[in-house]
């Protein structure tokens, strides 16, 4: 809390809790001066030094530059108020981070073979994601499929889906994180997930688990057809919160997804202040919805992408941490400890993958793995090094596994809690991206808030604006990417064995759905979703509605163009 | 000039209209060969020239309104006009992204054009497409400005209905409008009119349209949301009578007729341009006239006489 | 002659910041550039048939290359439409040769320079009707 603290300055000044006696600060600037004139002076050049958000860096960082930092308040312990350390006491020796390979293709069964392959090997968790039909709302046999089911993710059509997906999985003792990206995705098929556990009679207190649940995943981050309006998306995405809320107590029903807008375009500040401001706008929701903010605030979650600036990215995930503390104890006078702890899974950065010399790409994932973990992330995802050609080998997702296990086993990084803690640099950095995201956080509210930048489009003018600055500065050579424009590739292309999705995948899902569609009560999927598209236009939750539906096997697609046709279609902004 | 050009062209091959608008922006002797042939059968098509400030939703309005009229059973030519990049000379033209829904639909053609220069919110090629599009047979032309906030009058020389949009709390635009306003614009939208400031902005409106009393034409103002498709179908019906007064009032023809005069006027000019530049480049001497005149040795009015002078003499007119 | 372009993601892929980076830095090129967003090959043909393009740009990592991308191209041949038609996003390497033997005139990779992709265009750039 730099600010409040330079507020206060003359009244904490000399107290106990100051991280450093002032006397020996004023002897710390007087020498610095005089080792700038007498030791540095010529032997550093004119150039100046950012970080990937544009902070300057400095030559050396010394006691001065954490002068203002009052242990307790802005530091303090592991496990406690403000969190930046780290939001368990003992982190790692209590419980490493969950090893978590996505993975999903082809049909639910091909899927359902990949997870027990990677759980087999170690992996502590289950992670899928989904092709784009299903993700953008549309059934394997709609039209506007082809070419995708079964292609970048697995395909879910229906609740006979999400059970062959899960068929042989333990979903009560391990966790299953799913990635439905948008809110119109992650209602229906949570309400799969749900339906499906208390068809197997699994209790519901004991799924554990995430979903992703982004509306800016729906209405900026990516492009389709046919979008939803932000607001409708937004409703849904606080629909999906609230539910899980009050029947889910294990489950995150949100992750809010700083990872793919930074892979869009945008700084890690920016990653981070859009998504505290998604919680923020949920959190209000759910207040004027009459829930409690103790209620719900312990089960939001969070994305992170970690690029290669390595101390960037670490002092980017403890500012994270103080900046939410911050918002739910101040701002929304969360009660309940939890409330104010931000837990994130880690997923190493896509887009600094390189197709020349893909080898390095395992480099570049270890060091951004590293930094997870130095972060305090609860768990992680280690991109493949193949993925710039194709979605992950066994092969290739086996290496990811093995690179996060030799984090854990062999570098003893885990060993001690938050080992970067009370480095001057590292601690400068952290309240400086930490007063940079609160002060990103509050550009978007005086333009009226999340949801109001999406709808104008402001939002993906900024990071439409980065990644074409981004591009030039890799074109200009200003950006270095080894082998690419730094040392660039002598070498022939390296040959990489390319992942094949099973080509069957749409005509095998094709098939289930003709079937469904014959054996199902089709009166009773008209009347599931007749009352689902009334209460579209009340002020309800729609989760107990949406499960209804697909309890009756009404389809993914059906349900999705229920949306389309209540909410109405949204023009994505030009750009 | 391919006579089986000509032939698919009468045919509507949609392949060959794309192909001529193109030879057409491109100034290219193709396109003038065809323009040539084509401007005798024109004079049909009910032009209509949609401006506006930027974020007034105006791709999106001209998207509903050609859904509509293609319902109805028109065919419909649209241009829209983004700017050129000062800088590269290149263009993002990214209006038609509203209007792919229509791309579906047969009857509706979308061209997009860069200014490529042009100040007056058109591309210098507009009023050519326009023929081409007329000759096809098109029964609507819908032009779409730049829309760069302020007032652009080329739209007003080559069609026949101005449509004006803005949104509602854009007062200070309309401010900044109100220069050209009451000249440019036969109907008036308020867009996004679901926003509040909206009956403000249509009462500003009547106030500034009522200071004109002289009209014989008293533009109606309408409000829409484009994006829930409301309103769309008042204006169309007003958009038809302006076509109805413009037809008894004769306005109709003389508007072509004063295109057709502008035309030729600025072809002449063209052309006479062309000429008296390809004079100076050629004759050394003038060149060390013009050298004086830039370093403020000659003065210009003396210099520019001489040199037309010997222009006349060099063409044996006097 | 000022080259244009038609611009568009193919089909449902939802990564716009390649295309929209692409569009841009042609039209830094001199380019005038007429993004489409995402659609689908009918819709892109017709689009590219109205505007007159001298090029088809398609970007993809959705992995759609090989039905809708070749898609396009047929489309287009058979309207008889024969802009040049090029691809960008991550495409496999094995997968290059049957894209070119379908009509698509070149696949850029994820790191190709901007710069490089406009000097293909305007040597390889033809009239949009035979």
């Amino acid at each position: 809390m730099a600010n409040k603290q330079s507020q206060s300055n003359q009244e904490t000044l000399g107290k106990e809790q100051k991280l450093l006696n002032q006397e020996a600060i004023k002897t710390i600037e007087k020498e610095k001066e005089r080792w700038k004139e007498e030791t540095v002076k010529g032997k550093v050049g004119e150039k100046e030094y950012y970080s990937d958000s544009g902070i300057p860096i400095k030559l050396l960082y010394t006691p001065d530059d954490i002068k203002d930092l009052d242990y307790m308040e802005d530091i303090g312990f592991s496990g406690e108020a403000p969190y930046v350390r780290g939001v368990y006491p003992n982190m790692y020796r209590g419980r490493l981070f969950t090893v978590r390979q996505i993975a999903g293709f082809g049909t639910p069964e091909d899927t359902n073979q990949r997870f027990k392959f990677l759980l087999k090997n170690g992996a502590t968790g289950t992670s899928v994601v989904l092709d784009l039909p299903t993700i953008r709302g549309y059934d394997s046999d709609d039209p506007e499929a082809e070419g995708h089911v079964g292609a970048a993710g697995v395909s879910i059509d229906s609740i006979e889906d999400v059970e062959a997906l899960y068929e042989g999985i333990p979903i009560d003792e391990i966790s299953s994180n799913i990635v439905t990206h948008l809110p119109s995705t992650t209602v229906v098929i949570l309400a799969m997930f749900v339906a499906m556990a208390e068809k197997k009679g699994i209790p519901l207190e004991k799924l554990s688990g995430t979903n992703q649940n982004d509306f800016l995943m729906e209405t900026t981050v990516g492009s389709s057809l046919e979008v939803l309006p932000p607001k409708a998306s937004f409703r849904l995405q606080c629909d999906a919160i609230e539910f899980a809320s009050q029947n889910l107590p294990r489950w995150n029903p949100v992750s809010y997804n700083g990872y793919n807008l930074r892979e869009a375009g945008t700084t890690a500040v920016q990653e981070v202040a859009c998504a505290i401001a998604n919680a923020i706008a949920t959190s209000e929701e759910l207040i004027r919805r009459g829930n409690k903010i103790d209620d719900f605030a312990k089960r939001l979650s969070f994305f992170w992408n970690l690029y290669n600036d390595f101390f960037e990215e670490i002092a980017k995930c403890r500012a994270s941490r103080l900046v939410w503390h911050d918002v739910m104890k101040n701002r929304f006078n969360a009660k309940h400890p939890k409330s104010h702890l931000m837990r994130f899974h880690v997923q190493t950065a896509g887009l600094t993958l390189t197709k020349v010399e893909p080898l390095n790409n395992i480099a570049r994932a270890a060091i951004q793995g590293l930094a997870a973990v130095l972060g305090g992330a609860q768990s992680l995802h280690v991109d493949s090094f193949d993925e710039a050609y194709s979605a992950p080998t066994e092969e290739s997702a086996l290496i990811s596994i093995r690179t996060q296990q030799i984090i854990q086993t062999e570098t003893n990084v885990v060993n001690t809690v938050d080992p970067l803690a009370g480095s001057y640099f590292v601690e400068n950095l952290t309240q400086e991206m930490a007063k940079r995201i609160r002060d990103y956080i509050s550009e978007i509210e005086s333009r009226g808030g999340l949801v109001s930048v999406v709808e104008s489009g402001w939002l993906h003018r900024e990071i439409a604006d980065f990644a074409y600055q981004m591009q030039r500065d890799i074109e200009s050579g200003e950006l270095k990417i080894v082998g690419l424009n730094y040392f660039p590739s002598e070498q022939s292309k390296t040959k990489v064995e390319v992942f094949r999705y099973p080509e069957s995948a749409e005509s095998t899902q094709k098939e289930k759905l003709r079937k469904l569609r014959e054996k199902r009560d089709n009166d009773k999927v008209e009347k599931a979703l007749r009352v689902l598209r009334q209460k579209c236009h009340e002020d309800v939750n729609l989760m107990p509605y949406i499960k209804e539906a697909v309890l009756a096997y009404a389809t993914l697609g059906e349900i999705e163009e229920l949306f389309r046709e209540e909410f109405g279609l949204w023009q994505f902004p030009l750009v | 000039m391919d006579q089986s050009l000509l032939t698919r062209f009468q045919q509507k091959d949609p392949l060959v209209l794309g192909k001529l608008l193109r030879e057409v922006e491109n100034q290219t002797s193709l396109g003038y060969e065809f323009l040539k042939l084509c401007t005798t059968k024109t004079g049909n098509s009910h032009v209509i020239g949609i401006t506006g400030p930027p974020g007034a939703g105006k791709s999106t309005l001209v998207g509903e309104l050609c859904k509509k009229w293609s319902e109805m059973g028109y065919s419909i030519g649209v241009v829209l006009i983004d700017p050129t990049s000062p800088f590269s000379g290149g263009a993002l033209l990214g209006d038609r992204i509203r209007m792919m829904e229509l791309a579906k639909n047969s009857g509706v053609f979308i061209k997009s054009l860069a200014t490529r220069g042009s100040l007056g919110g058109l591309a210098a090629s507009t009023a050519d497409i326009v023929q081409i599009y007329d000759a096809f047979g098109k029964d609507i032309i819908v032009i779409e400005t730049v829309g760069v906030g302020q007032v652009e009058f080329d739209v007003m020389n080559i069609s026949d209905t101005v449509v004006l949009i803005n949104v509602p709390g854009l007062g200070d635009s309309i401010q900044t409008l109100k220069g050209g306003i009451m000249e440019i614009a036969d109907l008036y939208v308020i867009n996004q009119a679901d926003r509040p400031g909206a009956d403000e902005s249509v009462r500003d409106l009547n106030m500034m349209i009522r200071e004109k009393k002289q009209l014989t034409w008293k533009p109606p103002i309408l409000k829409t949301v484009a994006t829930n498709h409301e309103g769309i179908e008042e204006l169309i019906n007003e958009i038809e009578n302006h076509k109805a007064y413009l037809k008894t009032s004769n306005l109709w023809n003389k508007k072509r007729e004063e295109r057709n005069l502008k035309r030729f006027n600025t072809q002449i000019n063209q052309l006479f341009h062309q000429k008296i530049n390809e004079f100076i480049s050629t004759n050394n001497h003038i060149e060390n006239s013009i050298v004086r005149v830039k370093e403020g040795k000659e003065d210009p009015f003396t210099a520019a006489h001489q040199i037309f002078e010997g222009f006349l003499t060099d063409h044996n007119i006097k | 002659m000022k080259i244009k372009v038609v611009m568009s993601k193919l089909g449902l892929d939802i990564h716009w910041r390649g295309a929209l980076v692409v569009s841009r830095m042609l039209r830094d090129e001199g380019m005038e550039v007429v993004y489409l967003g995402n659609q689908f090959p009918e819709q892109i043909v017709e689009a590219a048939i109205q505007e007159g393009a001298d090029v088809i740009g398609l970007s993809t990592l959705g992995g759609n290359h090989l039905t809708l991308g070749i898609k396009v191209v047929q489309i287009a041949r058979e309207k008889g439409f024969n802009s040049l038609i090029i691809m960008g996003g991550v495409i496999p390497e094995d997968d290059i040769p049957l894209l070119k033997e379908a009509g698509i005139a070149e696949v850029f990779g994820p790191e190709t320079k901007i710069e490089n992709i406009a000097a293909f265009i305007r040597s390889h750039v033809k009239s949009g009707i035979a």
